[in-house]
Parts: C-alpha cells; sequence; structure tokens
C-alpha cells in the first residue's frame, strides 16, 4: 500500500502532470471566485482539454479544480459578501460581517486554514477509503440518511434568529421553494404552473445567488460612486491562525461532518456546510456574535465544504455513485479515460487511487498557500467603487444562473429571486433558514418516503439511527436538565440566539413581504389539494406553520405600518432596473440590453469618467461575452427581435 | 448570432446540393453539434464522447463532433431546444434515450419536440439486466414467483427509463413493490447492496462493471435481459449477455406459450426503444437522404473497426452500432404505437402510479 502511494506520488511529480494539476488549480480558483460558478463550472470548461492529456494528468487537472473552489470562494465571500458558492453562504453572513469591522485578514485567514484541514481530511478519508470509508457508506441506508436529514434540521433550528415568527416563516419559505418540480413520492410535479423550467425544480446555485448575492449587489450599486464601509485591510494574518487554533477542534468536527456529507450521494456541500455552522451555534457559549461576525462560523463552514466536495469522491470511486454534482461529471472523465470505478477499482488501479489523494492533498495545501499569497493585492479592489465592482458581478451571476439550464428560465428566475432576498433583507427576515429549508426538504421528503416505502416504521429501531438520533437526543435531555436546575435557582440570563440584520428592518417592506408571502402559501395550500396524497406531506410540513405565521407577520406588520419606503427607494430602483434589464435579454437577446446595463451602472450609478467608462465596459462586455462561449452556452436570443 | 446561423443554414443546404461532388467528403471542415439532453456525468453523455472519435473519424470529410449538454426537465428542455434549433443538414443531432421518447409516446405536458417525425441516424444498444438479491432464495429467471420475500423494485420514476422494467414485470405476472423516488439507478444499486431492495435493472455497461463482480462472489442473480429485436419481435437474446433469456423467453417458460396481448405490445413497443435503440441519435426531419446514407456507411466503417470493436469488448460486451432504413423503421414504430397500447400505458400509469398527464 505505502508502495503504491509512493509510486503514485512519484508519477505525480512527472513536470506535465503538475502543470496540468496547478492549471486546474487556477481555474478552480477563479471559478470558486466568481459568485454562482463553482466546481462543475470550472470541471466542465476543462473537460475538453483533459482529453489532450494523458489519463492521469487530465484527472489530476479536473482534481485539481474540485479541491480549492471552496477555498477561493471565501475571499469573494468576506470581502463582497455574495457567496462565491452556495456552499459559502455562512462565511458571506459571518465573513462579510467581520470585513465591515475591519477583520477582513482574521475572517481570510480562519477561512483559508480551515479549507486546507477541510481538503485534507477528505484526503486522509480517500486514502482508507476500502477498509474504513466504504463499509461506512454501505452503512448509511436511507433511514440513516434521513436521520441526518433530520439533524440538519436540529442545528437549522438555531439560526432562526431573535424575531422567532420571522425565523420560522423564513425556514418554511424555503421549504415551500424545495418542493417546487417533481415530488419524490408520487408522480406530481408541484407548483410548476405549466413551465417546463419548473420541472425539475430551483438550481441551488440560482436560489444562493438569489437569496444572498443579487440582495449585495443592488446594496452595492445604490451605494454608487463611494465606498460604503471602512477600507478593507488585508495586513497580519497572525490573529487569524491564532483563530484558527483556538478553533481547531471545531474545524476538525467541521470536517467530518462535511466527510459524512460527501458519502451521501448526491447531496452537494451546501447542506453539510449548513449542518456544520449549525454545529458552530450550538456548540459556543456565546452566541451573540453570530450573524454579525463570529470566527467560529466561518471556522466551521470551511472545514466542511472542502471536506464534502473531496469525500463526494468515496462513494464515486467505491461504487460508481457520484456523491455531487463535479464528481459526476468527474466519473464521466473516469469512464472516458477507461476507468471503471467500482469495487475492484483499488486493486485494479491502485496507483490512480493513490494519485487521486496526493492530487487533492496537494492542491488543498498549495491551494490555500496561493489565496493567502493573492488576497492582499485583492483586498485593495475594495477600494475601487463599489458600483466599478458590481457591474462585472451583476453580470456573472447571471452566467452562472445560466449554467444551470441555458434559458431565459434561469434569467428570470435569478432576479425574481433577488427580490425575494432583498425584501426578505430590508423586511429583517433572516435569510440562512430560507436556504437551509430549501437544501434540506428534498432530501428530507425523499429518504422519508423511501424509508417508509421499504421499512414501514421498523426503521426507527435500526442502530445506526439510534445512534444519530442521539445527536439530537441528549444535548436536548441536557438542555432540559439544565433549564430544570437553572428553574431552581434565580434563572440566568437566556443564552441570545439572535441573529439580527445588520440595520433596523424597514416597516414599509417588511408589511409587504408578508402579504406576497402569505399570498404563496394560500396558492400553495390551494394547490396541494390537487396532488396525490403522498406528495402533499412536504408540502404541508411547509404551509401548515408556514400561512399562519404570514398572516401574522401581515396583522402585525400592518399594526406597526410606517411608511418608509423612501429610505430604501434608491435600491429599489436598482432592482426595477435589473427586472427592466431580464425582460430586454428576453426581448432583444443579450448584447444590448447588457451594453446598456453597463453603461447605466458606470456612468450613473458609479459616475465614471466616460472614456475611462467606455474602456473599462468594453472590456467588462468582452469578457462576459467570451465566458458565454467557453462555457459553451449561446448566449440568450431575442423573442421579439431574434439577436443574441 | 442568429443570422449568422440563418445564412449558414441556407449556405450549407444550397452547399450540400450543389457542390456534393466537388467537396472532399460531406461534412469537411464542418462541426456536428452533438445535444446530450442530459448532465456531463451521466451515461448519456459519456456514451456520446465514446463515440465521438470513431464518427469524426469515419464520417466523411472527418468532421469535429461537438459533444454539449443541455440537461433540463429529465431531458424535455433540451429536446424542446433541438426542436427549435435543429438544422436541417445533419450538422445538429440529438443524442438521447427513452427519457426523451416515453413523454413523447405517452404526450406528456411541455413536450415540443415530434420525435416520431426526426430522421435517425444511428443508434446503439443500451440493453438491461435484472437481477436479484440471493436472499430471495429465487436462483433463476424461472423462480422468480416463488421468492421467499416481498420482492421490492426501486426506481426514478414511472414514466422515464424506468417503464420498461416496470411493464416487464406486469407481463411475467410478478408480484413486486416499485418504491419510486431514488436520485439515479446509482443510488438504487447502492441501496441493493445495502440489502434495502432485492430486485434491479441495470443497464448493461453498468451491469458489466460493477453487478458482475457481485454476481461472482454471490451477492446478486441475474434473471433476463430486455432482450434483443429478432424478425421484428423481442424474443431474440442479447448479444450483451447471451447467457440470460430474454423476457420473452422467460414468459414462454413461465406460462408454455409465447407472449401476446395489449401488456406484451406495450413492453414490446416501450423496451425497444429503451434497450434495442436505447441511444438514439435523431437529426431534424427534413435532413436529406445523402446525410443518412453517409452516417450508415460510417456506422458500417465504425463496426468493422478494430479499434472500436476492441474497445466496445470492454464496455458493452462488444454491442454493434445501428444505422439505415431497417433501423429508422423500427424506431419510428415504436415511437408511434397503436391508441390502445397508448391507452393501456396511460391507464396503468395512471392509476397504478398516479401519472397525471
Amino acid at each position: 500500500m505505502i508502495e503504491n502511494a509512493l509510486t503514485a506520488l512519484e508519477a505525480l511529480f512527472d513536470p506535465v502532470r503538475l502543470a496540468a494539476l496547478f492549471t486546474g488549480m487556477i481555474v478552480g480558483m477563479v471559478f470558486g471566485m466568481l459568485p454562482g460558478l463553482g466546481g462543475v463550472a470550472a470541471v466542465s470548461i476543462l473537460l475538453p482539454f483533459i482529453y489532450y492529456l494523458d489519463p492521469y494528468s487530465g484527472l489530476a487537472m479536473l482534481l485539481g479544480a474540485v479541491s480549492v473552489v471552496y477555498t477561493s470562494d471565501t475571499i469573494t465571500s468576506v470581502l463582497l459578501g455574495a457567496p462565491g458558492s452556495p456552499a459559502s453562504a455562512p462565511t458571506a453572513i459571518e465573513g462579510h460581517a467581520l470585513a465591515k469591522q475591519g477583520q477582513a485578514s482574521r475572517a481570510l485567514g480562519v477561512g483559508f486554514l480551515a479549507s486546507m484541514v477541510g481538503g485534507l481530511t477528505g484526503a486522509a478519508i480517500l486514502f482508507v477509503a476500502i477498509p474504513v470509508a466504504g463499509p461506512i457508506v454501505l452503512m448509511l441506508s436511507t433511514p440513516e440518511l434521513l436521520m441526518f436529514a433530520l439533524v440538519g434540521l436540529y442545528y437549522a433550528a438555531s439560526m432562526i434568529g431573535k424575531d422567532l415568527a420571522k425565523g420560522l416563516a423564513a425556514a418554511c419559505l424555503g421549504v415551500l421553494l424545495g418542493v417546487v418540480g417533481p415530488a419524490q413520492a408520487a408522480a406530481d410535479f408541484r407548483y410548476t404552473f405549466g413551465q417546463v423550467y419548473l420541472l425539475d425544480g430551483f438550481s441551488l446555485t440560482i436560489v444562493a445567488l438569489g437569496l444572498f448575492g443579487v440582495a449585495e449587489v443592488i446594496s452595492m450599486l445604490a451605494a454608487g460612486g463611494g465606498i460604503s464601509h471602512e477600507r478593507v485591510k488585508v495586513d497580519h494574518w497572525g490573529e487569524g491562525f491564532r483563530d484558527f487554533w483556538k478553533a481547531k477542534w471545531l474545524v476538525l468536527r467541521a470536517a467530518i461532518i462535511g466527510v459524512f456529507g460527501g458519502f451521501v450521494p448526491a447531496v452537494g456541500a451546501s447542506a453539510s456546510t449548513w449542518v456544520a455552522y449549525g454545529h458552530a451555534i450550538h456548540s459556543t457559549k456565546d452566541k451573540s456574535r453570530f450573524g454579525k461576525g463570529e470566527i467560529r462560523g466561518i471556522a466551521a463552514s470551511e472545514g466542511a465544504n472542502n471536506a464534502t466536495v473531496i469525500s463526494d469522491l468515496v462513494p464515486t470511486l467505491l461504487f460508481s455513485v457520484p456523491g455531487g454534482p463535479a464528481a459526476a461529471i468527474f466519473l464521466g472523465a473516469l469512464f472516458s479515460f477507461g476507468y471503471y470505478p467500482g469495487p475492484r477499482m483499488i486493486t485494479q488501479h491502485p496507483d490512480l487511487m493513490f494519485l487521486i489523494v496526493w492530487s487533492v492533498a496537494l492542491t488543498s495545501v498549495v491551494g490555500a498557500g496561493l489565496c493567502f499569497a493573492i488576497t492582499p493585492a485583492l483586498a485593495r479592489l475594495t477600494r475601487i467603487p463599489f458600483a466599478i465592482i458590481a457591474a462585472p458581478l451583476v453580470l456573472i451571476m447571471v452566467i452562472g444562473a445560466y449554467q444551470s439550464t441555458s434559458t431565459m428560465g434561469d434569467i428570470f428566475m435569478l432576479f425574481l429571486l433577488g427580490g425575494l432576498g432583498w425584501l426578505m433583507k430590508h423586511g429583517g427576515w433572516p435569510r440562512a433558514p430560507a436556504l437551509v429549508g430549501f437544501v434540506l426538504s428534498g432530501p428530507m421528503e425523499q429518504y422519508f418516503w423511501l424509508t417508509n416505502q421499504i421499512y414501514g416504521w421498523s426503521w426507527l429501531t435500526r442502530p445506526g439511527v439510534l445512534v444519530i438520533g442521539s445527536v439530537i437526543v441528549i444535548p436536548m435531555l441536557i438542555s432540559c436538565v439544565r433549564w430544570l436546575k437553572a428553574r431552581g435557582r434565580k434563572a440566568g440570563p437566556a443564552p441570545a440566539h439572535d441573529l439580527p440584520t445588520l440595520n433596523a428592518p424597514s416597516h414599509g417592506i417588511a408589511l409587504v413581504l408578508a402579504a406576497i408571502v402569505a399570498v404563496m402559501f394560500a396558492y400553495a395550500l390551494w394547490e396541494t389539494f390537487s396532488f396525490n396524497p403522498a406528495s402533499r406531506l412536504m408540502p404541508a410540513l411547509a404551509i401548515l406553520p408556514g400561512l399562519p405565521l404570514a398572516l401574522y407577520l401581515l396583522v402585525r406588520g400592518a399594526r406597526d405600518f410606517r411608511n418608509d419606503f423612501s429610505r430604501d427607494a434608491n435600491e429599489l430602483w436598482v432592482l426595477a432596473a435589473l427586472f427592466v434589464y431580464a425582460m430586454a435579454v428576453w426581448a432583444i437577446g443579450l448584447s444590448i440590453p447588457t451594453v446598456v446595463l453597463i453603461a447605466w451602472m458606470l456612468l450613473v450609478k458609479a459616475r465614471m469618467r466616460i472614456w475611462t467608462s467606455l474602456i473599462y465596459g468594453v472590456a467588462v462586455f468582452a469578457v462576459i461575452r467570451l465566458l458565454f462561449d467557453l462555457l459553451r452556452g449561446d448566449a440568450p436570443v431575442g423573442a421579439l427581435i431574434p439577436f443574441s | 448570432m442568429h443570422y449568422r446561423r440563418l445564412t449558414a443554414v441556407a449556405a450549407l443546404v444550397l452547399g450540400s446540393t450543389l457542390a456534393a461532388g466537388a467537396q472532399e467528403g460531406l461534412f469537411a471542415g464542418k462541426t456536428i453539434e452533438v445535444v446530450v439532453p442530459f448532465g456531463e456525468g451521466g451515461a448519456t453523455f459519456v456514451s456520446a464522447k465514446f463515440l465521438e472519435p470513431y464518427l469524426e473519424k469515419h464520417l466523411p470529410g472527418n468532421p469535429d463532433l461537438d459533444v454539449v449538454s443541455r440537461p433540463g426537465g429529465g431531458s424535455i428542455l433540451g429536446a424542446n431546444w433541438f426542436e427549435q434549433n435543429a438544422k436541417a443538414d445533419g450538422t445538429t443531432i440529438l443524442f438521447t434515450t427513452s427519457s426523451t421518447a416515453n413523454p413523447f409516446v405517452l404526450g406528456q405536458k411541455g413536450v415540443e419536440y415530434k420525435l416520431a417525425d426526426y430522421r435517425v441516424a444511428y443508434s446503439h444498444p443500451f440493453s438491461a439486466v435484472a437481477y436479484v438479491s440471493p436472499d430471495t432464495g429465487v436462483t433463476s429467471a424461472a423462480g422468480i414467483r416463488d421468492s421467499s420475500k416481498p420482492l421490492i423494485y426501486g426506481g426514478i420514476a414511472a414514466a422515464a427509463s424506468d417503464l420498461p422494467g416496470l411493464l416487464s414485470f406486469e407481463v411475467l405476472d410478478v408480484d413486486v413493490k416499485s418504491v419510486l423516488g431514488f436520485n439515479g439507478r446509482g443510488p438504487v444499486r447502492l441501496a441493493f447492496e445495502q440489502g434495502e431492495l432485492n430486485i434491479d435493472y441495470q443497464f448493461t455497461p453498468v451491469y458489466l462493471t460493477q453487478v458482475v463482480p457481485s454476481v461472482a462472489e454471490g451477492h446478486a442473480v441475474p434473471l433476463w435481459t430486455g432482450g434483443a429485436m429478432k424478425d421484428g419481435v423481442l424474443k431474440g437474446r442479447d448479444p450483451i449477455a447471451p447467457e440470460l433469456p430474454s423476457v420473452y423467453e422467460v414468459y414462454e417458460q413461465l406460462n408454455g406459450k409465447p407472449p401476446s396481448g395489449i401488456e406484451w405490445d406495450a413492453f414490446q413497443g416501450i423496451a425497444s426503444v429503451t434497450y434495442a435503440y436505447g441511444l438514439t441519435g435523431y437529426m431534424h426531419p427534413d435532413t436529406p437522404q445523402e446525410v443518412l446514407d453517409a452516417f450508415a456507411e460510417a456506422v458500417a466503417a465504425i463496426n468493422a473497426d478494430p479499434e472500436f470493436q476492441a474497445e466496445s469488448q470492454k464496455v458493452t460486451n462488444g454491442a454493434r452500432l445501428n444505422a439505415g432504413p431497417d433501423t429508422e423503421t423500427a424506431v419510428k414504430a415504436a415511437l408511434s404505437p397503436s391508441a390502445e397500447v397508448k391507452d393501456y400505458l396511460r391507464n396503468l400509469l395512471s392509476s397504478k402510479f398516479g401519472v397525471t398527464f
């Protein structure tokens, strides 16, 4: 075994292969930083090139890309507050809050180091895949997976925040978004409004970009030519290293959570990241800083997401069942090179197996190092007026969204959900529970249905289920006992579970949002009656608490109503402009509206000078067109004027 | 972009009729776009990539093939895109499976593509093998009704690629509980290995690489294959796993007479699109015959190419491509079932599986 490991290391140190690995790594880093584009986009852009290389180099190139995406996405999340990838949304919440307090280097340092540990943990798990990881994957049957989803839900409860009604309503809204599309249990398509686009449900990328990214960009554009917060300085890393060392056990636990997330087929890094983040909240005594910049939140989520993408390779290599979307493409590449992963993979191709381990381990370390090296330069970008950065950012998000199906639906959905995210941000609804609800509703429904079909209720006594269930039950019992004890004495201050938004919520927007959401729930309830009974369970779980909560918020909002729309009027115009842009792209194709949007953003919003904005605008437009071509999506062609 | 395309199409159509003889080859200097309506790691995409170099080598003029993935809507979005954008000169191909064909045959909502009007350029068999867990006590196809445990089958959705498997259980009158709602056939196989399910179908390439090792270790018992076309009936043995009987043969064994009736007609129609012509390259309805003949010749050359034979031996146990008028007739027949069969399928799906149309 050791011998194979060394042979593989030697094979990897061939100059061509190393070059391939690091080329892949750089592509992965760039795509990790671009919001909405991540591992899948990086791997698909590299895919055509790997066939010119020998199998080892080609696979190393893909692995290089896969292993750093969740390291470099930290940069975007922290500096801009728009998640670099869906799985770094918690980092965007905590890291950006820290950056605004001038502590960006702390947040980034911890993020990079935690990512590296996550990657190395994943590599170690791959190393022991046959004796350890394989049997664990086989032990995780549907009931165990259902229990994992429930643990995730339990942890998610800690993200609800101080305003219980808004937090719960947001979670229900997320679950409702998650049930759009095909039902798991019976052949129903839910809430598709006859649109083929919705037959597959919402794409995670678009939901994450819409809820978090678009709202952030709108603020940036509305801030216009000014710099809305103090300069982000990234110079001394010392504090970050100390923070990381303090949180080392948390990072390791998060990495293990991430590894389990990777074992589960088709559950991506997002789910395990949120679970790890929830775990961080749970295991931190002073919860008051969560949502306002808590370094432990970053440590946990970055440790988890990197571990997940790498341990996604375990089911891929041992059972030929891809653990996640990027792993699916990797599997395809393995097939093309004539490798057929499966139980025999390790005995037939031990060198390849170790080559994979070394590749991900090496890129995890080098990638984190490179992130440290380039960040000071990137941080200087934040001194540029925000609207100037926002211009390309909006368009990159459009491209990222457009990767899901390459139809106009992607772009409409991005801005519709962006509008929702913006309303939530300003109405004081926490967005984290909504995204968690969205991420978990699919697996929960699927595993509940499959478990119930296969086992009836006997699954509750399975040992694995009991072990995982104890993760929920034991802490609950402990806190019950504590609470009872504390009641005997004088009660201390209750732990503050607050995740407030930084600005006080707008009363007007809160009312509008409550009204919209109440209508959505009411409609959803009505449509539920047309489903097969088995397809009603999950929507009901969202609607039954969601509708009363929304109505309560509506009444409360009406009572507290004050006309304070003018405060956010500036941002509202930007949102409206983005909607107009989407309509225009639909009508007359990509090019003309994009040019107009760029001109509007640069001249009106950023107040750049004509000549500089002309040069910059042309460059941005050229890059956007190039990206459309590189990613092999035809740019949208107008419906009224057939021009793209 | 669109204008450029239109003029290109016009030029190509003119060019191919006027100057066919003058060119080095029909496709010299051209790029053929192969649209796969599934994700990039999927079996269909991989198969398209597998065939890419051989088509490039053997088509006249050695065109470039560009395999493009357009997933969404369970393949409906990609096929709808093809309906709207395909060129009529053979440079756009829709390469897909029964997941696209079944919604068309059943007339599901959202289907805009007219699959039965398309020309069939080439087709690759994609057979499937049924197998059970030894825990059931079943040792061969003939014993399938004597399972000691209730049979549980896992699938994705009744109206998609699971349909022929489910119909085969109807034909053979085997009592199987179908648990639908899995993410893919990979997770289904994992659930089989975990002992949650005890009867499964896997497509041949997966069967050969993943299930055969389990058979050797005694963890799985192979039963039958979907069968192969023989004299217009799906009764032949599948060349990919010739040691196993076809569903047709199993029926004969169990009932002492050849299968007939609406269940069989429905199974044969759906199964031939799924298995015998599992992966099919479709072209625009107005594609000139000359282009289709060129593909038929290229397919014959690919089948004779020793390199292809060696590679396909590894992946599909030596399956060969099909093309030409017979293939096209068979595919089109399977795509246009009788009203009776359609009604039977729609009734079965809505009464037994709750599919709404």
